[in-house]
């Protein structure tokens, strides 16, 4: 159907095709691809290949070097998770200018911090960034306090933002001025000067566990979350969104990443644009700034959609009533509501209709695909769920629950290595997914693969008490995760009871 | 000990029947759809059925009307599992001749003793 070459691309990427990949990126972005983003890297190959079902790396290296759209979509995939200072400089500048300025305008005076949180720092490139905005910006010399929060949940990442040892790579790009005023030399690269390193705290938070500690729910006047659209899906975005929405002061902003829309996400910001940067503002109670020449509303947000490259394509403005209630003119995200309720009232058909017409509206709405999917599967028609969640893939490869769709679609149709694939590649997107660790761990007992299958149930559990809610919990059918807990550890059981007997 | 046919959708929940059952000593067979489900009920003649409701091809509701209306395997007790409401499932459940219906989430207790308790019917 998809994929005659997807076995002979999935193996592994050798040193020779990994360095032929990464300069001919380097040459055409100069985006430097270290050797440790080599499996990233491969993962991205694969979902592109996959695409066109190429059979070598080969065969995609003449597709990527003599197309040029196919060379930007794959970089959509490699950029992903690559990070940098002042990544999308433009943000910094519209910070530093003007938002800075705005809200120290009406910051009430008893307040002498200024907060950031850069929510998914990573190596820590971005909350030094901001570090360095905020002192450029001259707030410290207006009497404030400048504090920069950096969390993820990728604790070796914070430890490298901790150590905040840089390659030459990492600053050959930035203004000399910039480099000279924020960066030491040190042994082993560069280093943020000290000024700005005291101003950085780094500490792990998993956004989508919740509640989220008291100290992280308030006072921010500023988050940036750059790719949360990306990594999430949508359901788990609105949380997140709506749990930044309540962290922030009136007035403070939210950064998103420079192709990132809120639209179908939340409707409570007011979206900005400055000097052609979207944002999002939690509005004040009363407009202060009337005259301001930051121009928010619906006919910004109709910019967003136009000017900036977004992911979905929003048709009714959020502020405007809608005139006609009646349902053939409810608004997309209404009739995703309503696909969403008919599966979980057993109404696949209706799911999979309600579905097509949000596509019509919005043909890149990747939870709608998945939607569809779902509906397919449960009608038994599993050619049709794979393809819906092969297009939900294409729209946002990062999409956990539709690679895990993918791997239960191949179980059903008892295509175990196929499915095996796919679990795996779910847990590449989150670590945390408990129920792609248990299916793995039942299909590698099942193929007495006892090794695999511990590792995986022991991965399972880790999973499920590092993220007892994760997005996996819609697939328990109302079952308890303790009830998996407990079918993990007996799958551990049986594993040892075959293993001492045989 | 008993031979019991679990039928659900989800090879993931079907994995966690299958262990609550066999941990009260039964032995399980499987099926993820309606249509394997009524395959699998006529050839192996299991001594109970565990059904899911939502089903592909052939819900569990048409699954249980098609073996409760056949001389054959009508004496097979069957116990629905269903995410719907308590009085929709049990309306519609009574309806198909299920000899009981479990709401979701099923504590795994519960599931035994309703097992238990039709398969004591079925042999008095």
């Amino acid at each position: 159907m998809t994929a005659p070459g997807f076995e002979t691309l999935a193996k592994n990427l050798s040193a020779e095709e990994f360095e032929r990949f990464r300069d001919w990126i380097h040459r055409h972005s100069g985006i430097w691809l270290e050797d440790s983003k080599s499996d990233s890297l491969r993962i991205s190959l694969v979902t592109r290949a996959t695409r066109f079902g190429l059979a070598s790396y080969d065969d995609y290296y003449q597709m990527l070097t003599t197309d040029e759209v196919e060379f930007r979509e794959l970089m959509n995939l490699v950029t992903i998770n690559e990070t940098s200072f002042y990544r999308f400089p433009a943000q910094f500048t519209a910070l530093r200018d003007q938002i800075i300025p705005e809200i120290l305008e009406s910051k009430p005076k008893a307040s002498h911090a200024f907060r950031a949180w850069s929510a998914g720092c990573s190596t820590g490139e971005e909350p030094y960034t901001i570090a360095m905005t905020l002192l450029d910006s001259g707030l410290e010399g207006l009497g404030y306090r400048p504090e920069v929060l950096g969390t993820d949940v990728s604790t070796a990442a914070l430890d490298r933002a901790r150590d905040a040892v840089y390659p030459r790579r990492a600053v050959e790009n930035l203004e000399q001025n910039v480099v000279s005023r924020h960066f030491d030399r040190i042994q082993g690269g560069w280093r943020p000067t000290k000024r700005v390193l005291d101003m950085v705290d780094l500490s792990y938070h998993n956004l989508i566990k919740e509640p989220y500690p008291l100290a992280l729910m308030a006072n921010w006047d500023l988050i940036f979350c750059r790719n949360v659209t990306i990594y999430f899906r949508v359901e788990s975005t609105r949380r997140v969104v709506h749990n930044f929405f309540e962290s922030l002061n009136p007035g403070g902003y939210l950064f998103v990443g420079h192709s990132e829309t809120l639209t179908n996400i939340s409707e409570e910001f007011e979206s900005v644009e400055v000097g052609g940067v979207f944002l999002y503002r939690k509005p004040r109670p009363q407009r202060l700034f009337a005259g301001s020449t930051l121009r928010s509303s619906a006919e910004s947000r109709a910019r967003v959609s136009s000017a900036a490259p977004s992911r979905s394509r929003p048709t009714v403005p959020a502020e405007e009533p809608v005139a006609d209630p009646s349902p053939d003119t409810r608004p997309p995200a209404e009739l995703l509501a309503a696909a969403h309720e008919a599966l979980e009232l057993g109404e696949p058909f209706e799911a999979i209709a309600l579905a097509a017409r949000v596509i019509e509206a919005e043909p890149e709405n990747a939870d709608a695909f998945l939607v569809a999917a779902f509906g397919h599967a449960d009608t038994g028609d599993f050619e049709a769920a794979a393809a819906e969640a092969n297009r939900a893939l294409e729209l946002d490869p990062l999409q956990a629950t539709a690679r895990f769709i993918l791997g239960v679609i191949y179980l059903r149709k008892d295509e175990r290595a196929r499915a095996i694939e796919e679990f795996k590649r779910t847990i590449y997107i989150d670590r945390d997914f408990a129920v792609a660790h248990f299916n793995l761990g039942n299909i590698y007992r099942q193929q007495g693969d006892i090794d695999n299958a511990l590792r995986s149930y022991d991965n399972a559990l880790r999973a499920l008490a590092s993220a007892p809610d994760g997005d996996w919990k819609a697939f328990m059918g109302g079952f308890t995760p303790e009830l998996l807990a407990q079918t993990c550890e007996r799958g551990i059981a049986e594993c040892k009871k075959g293993r001492t007997n045989g | 000990m008993a031979r019991i046919l679990a039928v659900d959708d989800s090879p993931t929940i079907l994995e966690m029947i299958k262990a609550i059952l066999e941990s009260g000593g039964h032995d399980v067979i499987t099926a993820v759809d309606g249509a394997a489900a009524l395959e699998s009920a006529r050839a192996e003649s299991p001594d109970l059925i565990l059904l899911d409701v939502m089903l592909p091809k052939l819900d569990g509701y048409r699954v249980c009307r098609l073996l409760k209306f056949d001389q054959n395997y009508k004496s097979i007790p069957i116990i629905m599992l269903t995410a719907k409401t308590e009085e929709q499932a049990m309306a519609t459940g009574i309806r198909t001749g299920a000899n009981q219906y479990l709401t979701k989430p099923v504590e795994p207790d519960t599931l035994l003793t309703a097992v238990a308790t039709e398969l004591d019917k079925a042999q008095g």
